[in-house]
């Protein structure tokens, strides 16, 4: 992997340089802020966050689940009341919500770490702890033979540092 | 306009929530500077694990004994334990609200204050867990109510309370740590990136999981928050349900009521804001935190605190109204009993913290003053406790027939084991503090304007108010 990285103070430097790249098609484009901001998710017109999709998965298992071991246990050992069912399914909605809960929002968790790619052994190449700071960062995945238009449009952008990384 | 916001750093505008915080670096400065251990942070950490030391000591003395030296007798078999669990779950509630639920609503000053009340429900929790294993003769066979394949071929019976009461309750403890964890996962890595220890350094980089504030990150921890959020609502109005049903399942005077769950929501929610108060006030004051916790974002809460404590007053009442109008003579006995009777006593120290005390809010001036924000959340912390005195000893010692009633006295081995429960939990909470960002420093930086070339361009407001930038519609931010 191999790229420039642009180092910006001034977040809207960093939108400029963000449409700019995304018009030349310099390459492949990540941007690192602070904080989240809305003006950065823009312009790097991402889709929307798949984690929902586990999240949903995530909670159908835990109701399922919930529902199944409360009924599988009461027919396992049948404490048999009169007039009373052997499974009720009244009670066993609160076990049922609280697994959704739990699987949903562990699963929630896992869909985090599978689509943002964490747990990350090492810091690989394009940070700068100023990213966690104050700054904003642009690295650019490229070729060699792109990576000088690149630098040069990172520094006309007002990149307060740019550097090749690999 | 910025100069007399500056004289008065802790008064916020609509606009302008921190006035008195110019960049990212300021925030990352000022919350990290708060880790930095002191010796009066010591001499309280030291105080905590005496407590906590007392609690076990009594504890350990118990389990040998056995619990009737904690001063059960037929018919009052729950006592102060149980009493300190609902206590300890439901100040864990306001957490969550905070954290969650306001998260959802965009409540603008939950960003300050939400770590706080995040990490005092973990704690919470943690402390409340402890207290149905206290309750047990035999605590080492607690496990026994989880259910998993084993050799005794038994199973928890899924229709009892208790066994919604485990599952509620580690859900809870569970969600909320993960909740709490995610949300570290950003200050992890300013802390990583600031540290020049190489050990803490490493330390800190596991902890943060390599997080490197990338674009991709942030959009799927964006996402991932919401929906731990969603899930984390549902799940802090079903927590004290649960627990409400321990007792509104049961056919005893007082309890076996369908309010049960708002009501004990509702206080929960108001004994956590109470707890909230009781913690963030000290720490803003010590920490030098007053120009992020502003006087606004405690006006803020101390108006949901009121409106809390007149939802508990309103439970009150109907409680009194539903008891009288049921015509059931052991409900009206009962009722009576509680207010003018044997226990008289702590069902006014109940309505005067919760009810009359907490209507001082409605006055502006006492809502901006910290010195009495700070007091009557100690009065709502000692009547909520009361609460739960009132909703347990009360039913049980004056059931159904006369013969069985009778009086209650918790002994010092109760006494002992609830201050262990406060030192359990002061400890956590001060190692805590010294240990990670009190308030989240990412969630703040969304709150403060960020450094801009010109600022008036591409629909990024100078107020650092978020504003959808549309590079592709002409004329829409000239």
């Amino acid at each position: 992997m191999q790229g420039i990285l642009g180092i910006y103070r001034q977040l809207d430097c960093a939108i400029d340089a963000i449409a700019a790249l995304k018009k030349e098609r310099a390459g492949e484009v990540t941007v690192y802020s602070p904080t989240p901001r809305h003006e950065i998710e823009h312009a790097i017109h991402a889709g929307p966050s798949v984690v929902r999709r586990y999240t949903l998965i995530g909670g159908l298992l835990g109701a399922t689940f919930g529902y199944w071991i409360a009924i599988w246990v009461s027919r396992y050992w049948a404490l048999v009341v009169g007039g009373k069912p052997v499974s009720s399914w009244v009670p066993y909605t609160i076990i049922s919500f609280e697994l959704m809960v739990l699987f949903g929002a562990l699963s929630t968790v896992a869909g985090l770490f599978i689509t943002a790619r964490i747990p990350r052994i090492s810091m690989t190449v394009g940070y700068d702890p100023r990213f966690s700071d104050g700054d904003f960062g642009v690295w650019v995945e490229c070729p060699p033979e792109k990576q000088e238009a690149v630098r040069q449009l990172l520094a006309r952008t007002g990149a307060t540092e740019v550097r090749g990384e690999q | 306009m910025a100069a007399p916001a500056l004289r008065r750093p802790n008064v916020s505008s609509a606009n302008v929530q921190l006035p008195a915080v110019a960049n990212y670096t300021q925030v990352t400065d000022e919350i990290l500077d708060t880790l930095k251990p002191t010796k009066t942070w010591f001499a309280l950490l030291l105080v905590a694990i005496t407590f906590l030391l007392i609690g076990a000591t009594a504890w350990t003395y118990q389990i040998y004994m056995g619990v009737g030296v904690a001063g059960y007798h037929p018919p009052v078999m729950w006592g102060v334990y149980i009493i300190t669990f609902v206590f300890w779950v439901g100040i864990g509630h306001a957490g969550t609200l905070i954290s969650a639920i306001l998260y959802l609503f965009r409540a603008g000053f939950r960003t300050t204050i939400y770590r706080c009340a995040e990490a005092m429900t973990v704690f919470a929790v943690m402390t409340a867990g402890l207290f149905p294993i206290l309750h047990l003769g035999r605590p080492w066979k607690f496990f026994w109510l989880i259910a998993y394949p084993n050799w005794r071929l038994v199973w928890p019976q899924f229709k009892s309370p208790l066994v919604w009461d485990v599952f509620a309750i580690l859900t809870y403890l569970t969600v909320s740590a993960t909740f709490l964890y995610v949300g570290l996962l950003p200050d992890l890595a300013v802390m990583r990136d600031r540290e020049k220890n190489p050990v803490r350094k490493a330390i800190y980089g596991q902890l943060s999981l390599g997080w490197r504030n990338s674009d991709r990150e942030w959009r799927h921890f964006a996402r991932a928050y919401l929906f731990l959020a969603a899930f984390s609502t549902p799940l802090v109005l079903s927590v004290h349900s649960v627990v409400s049903f321990d007792f509104a399942m049961a056919n005893t005077p007082g309890w076996h009521a369908t309010i049960f769950p708002p009501y004990f929501v509702a206080g929960a929610i108001f004994s956590g804001i109470g707890m909230v108060f009781t913690i963030i006030i000290p720490v803003r004051r010590w920490f030098n935190l007053k120009h992020y916790v502003t006087i606004n974002h405690l006006d803020a809460a101390a108006k949901l605190c009121l409106f809390t404590s007149t939802v508990v007053g309103l439970a009150y009442l109907t409680e009194f109204w539903v008891a009288w109008f049921s015509g059931n003579e052991f409900e009206q006995n009962y009722f009576w009993n509680r207010v003018f009777g044997q226990w008289w006593w702590a069902a006014w120290i109940m309505l005067t913290c919760n009810v009359i005390l907490p209507l001082s809010l409605w006055s502006q001036k006492a809502r901006r003053n910290t010195t009495w924000l700070f007091i009557l959340s100690l009065f709502i912390n000692l009547g909520m406790w009361f609460e739960r005195f009132v909703i347990i000893v009360p039913s049980l010692s004056h059931e159904f027939e006369p013969w069985r009633w009778s009086g209650y006295a918790p002994t010092f081995i109760d006494w002992s084991i609830l201050l262990g429960s406060f030192g359990w939990f002061s400890m956590w909470f001060l190692l805590f503090i010294k240990q990670l960002p009190v308030i989240a420093i990412s969630e703040v930086k969304e709150i403060v304007p960020p450094a801009l070339k010109r600022p008036h361009e591409h629909g990024i407001a100078v107020t650092g108010e978020h504003v959808a930038y549309e590079a592709d519609t002409p004329g829409e931010h000239d």
